[in-house]
């Protein structure tokens, strides 16, 4: 999502305003024709996997029966839909979502852009990078590795954290952490952030570096310490950058994951580690029932576009930058 | 003029090809499907002919799906290349990697099957299997001789064909046991020893011995003992969920307890409770361990393999390689015995059951396999008796020896046959477990499974497993079970398939569910909160249309009454 994103925000007003003065005319595009021309492959990309995909959205209608053909499908209408909504559990996997999908957002967020900050304070370049490069590794880990870590290092006999935590009489006695229903949202937080924090970096310091050095320079001339060039130079520099990655991230916040909480849940925590994907899994894919694995899906879908929308709206109105 | 609309036409091949390749990539996958087993359906008519008359082998592969994880035998494979010698037939093996049902979700989206896959209810809803019982009739007479008995049961209760081809209980001959796989309370070797091999009965007894251990030996190497561990894991849930049935003198029927017929589940009965509430308070003692509900079958796979572990209740199957790695450690006296625990003296046990079936296992042969016939041959091939010998022993010599027409094996044969890395070159272990094979005895009186066989088992026990029996005065540890009776014609009620999201299996789903939440819970509560967890749980049980549930299984429970009578 956010690994290869490079945003010029320099081109885009004056690009509008050319757009306002010559308007598409069958000149504009015969003179453009090869840029045209290169932009089909790229266009039919999309329709094939963004947009064709969709039509499998009809599943969510019917009770869909694998190796049957289209016409041969019974409809069912919003059954499955209700089926969703009106379980018990719907609203408390919702929770579970959400706010794991918060938690994940704003510690995502704020641990990236402070160790980017952090990063770009040090000035030997080899200390520099070794940092960068230990804190992305954890990214390359698949989940269930990592979260055999977390178990291991959670466990009350010789794990890591109650080690920690009893040598430092912050506790008496090692705590159960994956047994407490209360903890595991912290627990899911501080996972993501130990596999993607360093990898999340990666953006903002390039965008750091595109700050003119010029800025440095002149706040250094007019006395600003370290901590105050850190506020008003460095911080402005990227705001472009952390609002574009903020609204298209609201996006997922309903994809606060699967593996981790499937992995580190337990008959204990369920009532706080269940996410809309386990559920669906549970009663949909499990069950043969792809058409509610699909409604779960659309469900996801249309609050995310709607999350989305209105974050850009929001943006718009405060006159940052906008996605849309 | 001319320059320019060259270009144009350039960029619009160039778009046309595009277009062209990505359109092809998708779409047809039914019609390609259908196109297939119609093209099986004419090969195998012309192909069953010259292969018989011809003598000659042709080569050929068959892909195999093995619903389990497991890893590639060796490419020099020494059973695997007999077959490819004799048969022609080379075996293309994947392997499961995740999650079962997503993967199986992705074969059936895809309609992507390999010609043979391990048996599964999901598939055979999904019509990947085709049916088998022509094929069997007319050019497989070993394999319809093997099953002949079993001919009915085999039919899916839905339509009435044959899918899958049973790989476990169908037997001939005498039927030796020396090894018992299924559940039980198991106990270490070492506490029997300790108070002198009691006799252990029920729970209270059980519970009493560990209790008493775990007192005297606070550590077990170095670690603090563990006195009762519960493993609650994904779908191996059992040994939190299966006991009650046992202690009341059941056999395993899975969430349900069959009574003249008749099915209930059990898991909110007051019988149930009893033994819950002996968890509870066991806990509060600090018996069971405080980390047996957040942990993985990994984690608890490691720590029985460790010898901390005094006791648990599993299936003998399910931990057989921490014992394996036990008795590699050489601490023979950390395994485990099973013992058959009831609530009072007078119930009698009846956790050993009579073989059955093993319905929806074994293997199918998909839609997509472009030559059932020859596939079907090949099946029947190998349940000749020198290939089952082969499979099961070895190659006579090399991996056992006759001794006055019986089988054994010397101490090294039986030292390799135990070790993993020797299994991938030398035995065709994975897939020999889901083909159907013979059970029992073969026709010259050997055992068709070397750990069943006697004098073998004799031979290859150790001295601190004889000292065990010698004190019981018993000849292995299946004696510490009562032999068990006839099963009824239904039996057992797990195997009933439930139909893909019908509303008994989501009822059974949400039982599930709750029973994962409420019983931990329930276990670790204070004691006195113990009763209000229970009530708690009973009322959402009765919230979950468990009637669904029962209904269904009722329902087949009749339907195997009146179809598998003879």
């Amino acid at each position: 999502m956010d690994e290869t994103l490079e945003i010029d925000t320099g081109v885009r007003r004056p690009k509008k305003n050319k757009r306002k003065k010559q308007p598409i005319t069958w000149r504009v595009i015969k003179n453009q024709n090869q840029l045209i021309w290169m932009s089909v492959p790229l266009m039919l990309y999309i329709i094939l996997f963004a947009y064709v995909p969709v039509w499998g959205w009809t599943m969510a209608f019917q009770n869909y029966r694998p190796a049957k053909s289209f016409g041969e499908q019974e409809w069912v209408g919003l059954k499955q839909f209700k089926f969703l909504f009106t379980d018990d559990n719907f609203i408390r996997v919702l929770r579970n979502t959400l706010a794991m999908g918060v938690i994940n957002l704003i510690l995502g967020f704020v641990t990236a852009i402070v160790l980017a900050l952090l990063l770009n304070e040090i000035k030997k370049v080899f200390w520099k990078r070794t940092v960068q490069t230990i804190s992305y590794l954890p990214h390359f880990l698949s989940w269930i590795i990592v979260t055999g870590i977390v178990a291991t290092s959670l466990s009350i006999n010789d794990g890591i954290v109650n080690i920690v935590l009893m040598k430092l009489h912050l506790i008496k006695e090692p705590i159960l952490w994956l047994s407490e229903g209360k903890y595991f949202w912290g627990i899911v937080g501080a996972s993501h952030v130990w596999k993607e924090v360093g990898w999340n970096t990666i953006i903002y310091l390039a965008a750091i570096a595109s700050i003119d050095p010029a800025l440095y320079e002149a706040a250094e001339i007019d006395g600003a310490n370290r901590y105050k060039k850190m506020m008003h130079v460095t911080l402005p520099g990227i705001k472009a950058t952390i609002v574009i990655l903020m609204i298209m991230s609201i996006g997922h916040v309903l994809e606060a994951g699967f593996e981790v909480q499937y992995l580190l849940g337990n008959g204990l925590v369920v009532d706080w580690a269940e996410t809309i994907d386990i559920f669906v899994l549970k009663y949909g894919l499990a069950q043969g029932n792809y058409s509610l694995a699909t409604a779960g899906g659309i469900f996801k879908t249309v609050v995310s576009v709607t999350l989305l929308l209105m974050a850009n709206g929001i943006s718009k109105r405060l006159g940052e930058e906008r996605l849309l | 003029m001319g320059g320019k609309s060259k270009v144009t036409f350039k960029y619009s091949l160039v778009a046309l090809l595009t277009l062209s390749f990505a359109l092809s990539g998708c779409g047809g996958g039914n019609d390609k499907n259908a196109a297939a087993t119609d093209k099986a359906k004419e090969t195998a008519a012309t192909d069953s002919a010259s292969s018989n008359t011809g003598g000659k082998i042709e080569p050929f592969k068959v892909s195999a799906f093995i619903g389990v994880a497991g890893q590639q035998p060796t490419p020099d494979n020494k059973i695997y290349k007999k077959i490819k010698e004799e048969t022609g037939a080379s075996f293309d093996m994947e392997f499961l990697a995740g999650d079962i049902n997503q993967k199986l979700g992705v074969m059936i989206a895809g309609q992507d099957y390999p010609d043979l896959m391990t048996g599964s209810t999901k598939l055979t809803a999904a019509g990947a299997y085709i049916p088998l019982e022509d094929l069997i009739e007319e050019h497989a007479p070993n394999l319809k001789a093997h099953y002949a008995d079993y001919w009915n049961m085999m039919k899916d209760p839905n339509d009435g064909h044959i899918y899958i081809l049973p790989n476990y209980g169908v037997y001939n001959g005498k039927v030796n046991s020396s090894w018992y796989s299924g559940p039980a309370f198991w106990i270490q070797k070492a506490v029997l020893k300790e108070f002198n091999y009691p006799k252990v009965k029920t729970l209270d007894q059980y519970f009493d011995l560990i209790e008493q251990y775990k007192a005297k030996y606070p550590k077990i190497d170095g670690s603090p003992t563990i006195g009762f561990e519960i493993l609650n894991y994904d779908w191996k849930n059992w040994g939190l969920f299966n006991a009650p049935q046992h202690l009341i003198g059941h056999p395993n029927d899975g969430g349900v307890v069959v009574k003249d017929g008749v099915a209930e589940v059990f898991a909110n009965k007051d019988y149930a409770k009893k033994y819950y509430q002996k968890l509870n308070e066991m806990n509060e003692k600090g018996i069971i361990d405080k980390e047996t509900f957040v942990q993985n079958y990994d984690q608890y796979m490691a720590k029985l393999s460790s010898g901390t572990v005094l006791g648990m209740f599993d299936q003998h199957w399910n931990f057989n390689a921490a014992e394996d790695s036990l008795t590699t450690q050489n601490k023979i006296e950390r395994t485990y015995v099973g013992l058959p625990l009831v609530y009072d003296e007078s119930t009698k046990d009846h956790y050993r059951d009579l073989a059955v079936l093993n319905l929806n296992n074994g293997f199918g042969i998909s839609i997509n396999a472009k030559d059932p016939v020859k596939i079907i041959k090949l099946l029947d091939t190998l349940m000749d008796e020198k290939w089952q010998k082969l499979f099961s022993w070895g190659v006579e010599g090399e991996d056992y020896i006759v001794e006055n027409g019986r089988f054994m094996r010397t101490q090294e044969q039986r030292d390799n046959a135990a070790d993993a890395t020797w299994q991938l070159a030398n035995k065709a272990k994975s897939l020999f477990e889901y083909l159907p094979k013979t059970e029992g005895s073969y026709s010259d009186g050997n055992s068709t499974d070397a750990a069943a066989q006697p004098e073998e088992y004799k031979a290859g026990l150790k001295p601190y497993d004889k000292e065990v029996l010698d004190a019981y005065g018993f000849n292995s540890y299946v004696d510490f079970f009562s032999d068990p009776p006839p099963n009824p014609v239904y039996y057992p009620a797990w195997s009933i398939d439930l139909i893909e999201g019908s509303d008994a299996k989501i009822a059974s789903t949400k039982l599930n569910e709750l029973q994962t939440k409420f019983l931990p819970k329930a276990i670790l509560a204070k004691p006195a909160e113990f009763d209000s967890v229970w009530t708690d749980y009973t009322e959402q049980i009765e919230k979950a249309n468990v009637k669904a549930y029962e209904d269904k299984i009722n329902e087949q429970i009749k339907w195997r009454i009146e179809n598998w009578s003879k």
